[in-house]
């Protein structure tokens, strides 16, 4: 042990800090990168040795550079982001689907059949007029047409959320593929230098993601590979370096798709996600938006049955019994049976094959709005309808409230992770004196041994 | 807890974006004055909203029947006070040869009186409204009244309107009930054939049969007293439908005024609100700005 052990030392010394100060230089580098956690330089006394029966120490040395990460905190990301994925598509499509059922103008669905009664009432105060009669077919015209709209905008609604099953899956696929990859970086680089940081970062972060797709269940291996399973069904998606994969069949019966996963060496099958964003899809899909088409299609197949059979009692202006006055028993097909209703004066405003002008079956027909029908006979049309506008706000409300609240919780855990692995430049910025100061001191550890080694060769001399 | 900046900026934002959240609907609320603008808003007031809104047209509908049942009621009226005055001048003329006359030149000068006072019936019941004759019952496209036996061609059906939920009125009176009550189904306001009595006059006062011009004229009498009581149903029906008109207008009102306090905007309260966010809104932006200056950058 002599003067040249204290120059070790520095020199140790000058080393260790400007790797510190690397780090430091790293971690503000990455203060905006999402899913960077923050690093630090494990300092440790170096193993001490023995001069003149004392122990002294050799120095500093570097132990380990680690990264801030909680496991916990990753696993309840996970969870929050998948019901995230699940609500905010719920929402942001239920949201599109809304203003189709905005009758708090009166102009809409509701409207038209209100119309289309008053136009049945205005008839039964003059049941030959031409001028009446035109005003019953126009308001059919406007009922029919009506009902046709709201029919196509849930088709499309229906179909855009099939279409984007494409999109969706193959972004699954290339995240399942990334994080696939990068685990078999990861276990690459841990076998050779034992640190890979920034890898397991940009994993965690891929992993955040993909759980907002689709619900997801994940293990850590101690290799630092994380295997990952799909929640709904348990299938494998990835399996250390190995990636599984989503895949599109058209069902036969009905033309939309069907979801499957392949995975690692495995066999496809059928899957019916539940969670997530691809959830949500399929769920809006199979059973919210065809629910309130089924509750359109019901309202308009009762309206034209219960008006043809009325229609049907009647007699027009020749004195022949009416026609069916609708054809169709959806709201898609509903539509004026133009066989049967070839002009105005096929209308059965009458109740008597001689009495023309008599007005019984038109008032009976004006009568049908206030007759209770629908829902096994608790409803009128206007106020099913009425009834399904409010159960579609409702839905809407719920949706944006549960994702007002999943957005909050989000925002928590993610200022919890922030709070725990986000770097902080004051911080930053006050380890990075703290190391330069250190560097200085470590510098003029090796001028005053310079200079004591200087003494020594003089004395020689 | 540890804070980052990004921490603190993160908060921010979503603080700012909460607050321009809440200036947004009130914005919405102020300029569209309502304070329901999508089911989603308030799902259960817009149920309320949307019956409300459906029995205001239905109340609508109803006004417009009972005003044009009502002209039904004004034209008809008309035509009974015309019938009624004939009525009287035909019992004037008679009043006059009650006894007989050996004047054949009078004899004929009531004759022709008579067929002329008969016409006017014959006309009065053929009066029409738009194209509908008002008197012909449902088969009201063709006059149904003519001078001769059986004087009626109309049907006897009676043409309803709903004037309230399931309550329908008589609009129109059967012309068959009114002048020739005889061959009615049913005879509410008498059993006279008031037209047939001109005719029995004509051929009596033209034979001067004393006895048959007596039995004319109580006919004529009798006949009188039917249109009499067919005027006072009318102006019953008048009655009911003002009332109707009245009840109708009150429930359009009421409908109306829940409908409003439901769905319009409260301005004071809104303006209140609206200053309340602004101030807070104003010191967030204030606060985020000076608090993202600070870093220790500034004092290295």
């Amino acid at each position: 042990m002599g003067i040249s052990a204290a120059m070790e030392i520095g020199k140790n010394g000058l080393n260790i800090y400007r790797v510190a100060t690397e780090v430091t230089a790293e971690n503000i580098a990455n203060v905006n990168t999402p899913g960077y956690s923050r690093q630090r330089v494990i300092l440790e006394t170096a193993p001490p040795t023995t001069v003149n029966g004392l122990p002294l120490g050799t120095g500093v040395k570097i132990a380990a550079v680690e990264r801030y990460y909680d496991g916990l905190l990753q696993q309840q990301l996970v969870n929050a982001q998948t019901t995230q994925g699940y609500d905010t598509t719920k929402s942001s499509v239920l949201q599109q689907v809304e203003p189709t059922f905005n009758e708090i103008s009166n102009d809409g669905l509701g409207a038209a059949i209100t119309n289309f009664f008053g136009a049945w009432q205005d008839l039964t105060l003059n049941p030959a007029g031409s001028a009446e009669r035109q005003a019953v077919l126009s308001r059919t015209q406007i009922l029919t047409d009506n009902f046709k709209t709201v029919s196509t905008t849930l088709t499309d609604a229906v179909n855009t959320q099939n279409d984007s099953l494409v999109p969706m899956t193959d972004d699954i696929n290339a995240t399942l593929k990334n994080i696939a990859q990068l685990n078999g970086q990861i276990k690459i680089t841990e076998l050779v230098s034992g640190n890979a940081n920034e890898i397991r970062d940009q994993r965690d972060q891929l992993i955040r993601d993909l759980s907002g797709k689709i619900g997801i269940t994940y293990t850590e291996n101690s290799d630092g590979t994380t295997d990952i399973k799909d929640a709904d069904s348990g299938a494998s998606l990835v399996t250390t370096a190995t990636a599984g994969s989503f895949s599109l069949t058209t069902n036969a019966t009905t033309g939309l798709y069907d979801v499957n996963i392949t995975p690692p060496k495995g066999v496809t099958t059928l899957v019916t996600p539940e969670t997530g964003q691809l959830g949500a899809t399929l769920a809006l899909r199979d059973t919210i938006i065809p629910g309130y088409l089924a509750k359109v299609d019901a309202l308009a197949n009762t309206i034209a049955t219960q008006i043809n059979a009325q229609h049907k009692l009647g007699f027009d202006q020749s004195g022949v019994a009416g026609k069916d006055f609708f054809t169709g028993t959806t709201a898609a097909t509903i539509s004026l049976n133009t066989a049967g209703i070839t002009g105005t004066d096929k209308i059965a405003a009458s109740g008597n094959t001689l009495l023309l002008g008599d007005n019984s079956n038109a008032l009976t027909l004006a009568q049908l709005q206030g007759q209770k029908v629908m829902s096994g006979n608790t409803a009128t049309f206007g106020s099913y309808f009425d009834s399904l506008v409010s159960t579609v706000g409702l839905d809407v409300q719920s949706a944006k409230n549960t994702e007002a609240q999943d957005i909050a919780f989000t925002k928590q855990l993610t200022t919890l992770r922030e709070s725990n692995s986000g770097v902080s430049l004051d911080e930053e910025l006050s380890n990075l004196i703290k190391y330069q100061r250190s560097y200085q001191a470590s510098s003029k550890l090796i001028t005053s041994a310079t200079e004591m080694m200087d003494m020594v060769i003089a004395m020689i001399r | 807890m540890r804070i980052t900046a990004n921490i603190t900026s993160d908060n921010a934002l979503y603080n700012i974006q909460q607050g321009r959240a809440k200036l947004d609907k009130i914005s919405e609320q102020t300029s569209s004055g309502k304070n329901v603008n999508r089911p989603s808003d308030d799902p259960i007031n817009t149920r309320l909203l949307l019956d409300v809104g459906d029995k205001v047209k239905v109340t609508d509908q109803y006004t417009s029947n009972i005003s044009k049942a009502s002209t039904w009621q004004q034209i008809a009226n008309t035509a009974l006070t015309g019938m009624s005055d004939t009525m009287q001048l035909a019992k004037q003329q008679i009043a006059t040869i009650s006894n007989g006359s050996s004047d054949a030149t009078v004899r004929q000068s009531a004759v022709s009186q008579l067929k002329a006072l008969k016409q006017q019936m014959v006309d009065m019941g053929n009066t029409q409204m738009g194209d509908q004759y008002i008197f012909g019952g449902a088969m009201n496209t063709t006059a149904p009244f003519s001078a001769t036996a059986p004087y009626y061609a109309g049907d006897e059906s009676a043409l309803n309107v709903e004037i309230a939920n399931n309550t329908t009125q008589q609009m129109n009176i059967p012309g068959n009930q009114l002048l020739t009550a005889d061959t009615a189904v049913s005879q509410p306001y008498g059993t006279t054939n008031i037209l047939k009595a001109f005719d029995d006059l004509i051929t009596a006062v033209g034979a001067n049969d004393v006895t048959a011009i007596v039995a004319g004229s109580q006919a004529l009498e009798a006949g009188a007293v039917q249109i009499n009581n067919v005027q006072s149903d009318v102006a019953s029906r008048v009655t009911r439908l003002d009332s109707m008109t009245k009840l109708n207008a009150n429930n359009s009102n009421t409908l109306n005024n829940i409908y409003s306090n439901i769905q319009n905007a409260d301005y004071a309260k809104l303006a209140v609100e609206l200053s309340q966010q602004n101030t807070a809104f104003e010191a967030s932006l204030s606060a985020t700005a000076k608090i993202s200056q600070l870093s220790l950058l500034d004092y290295l």
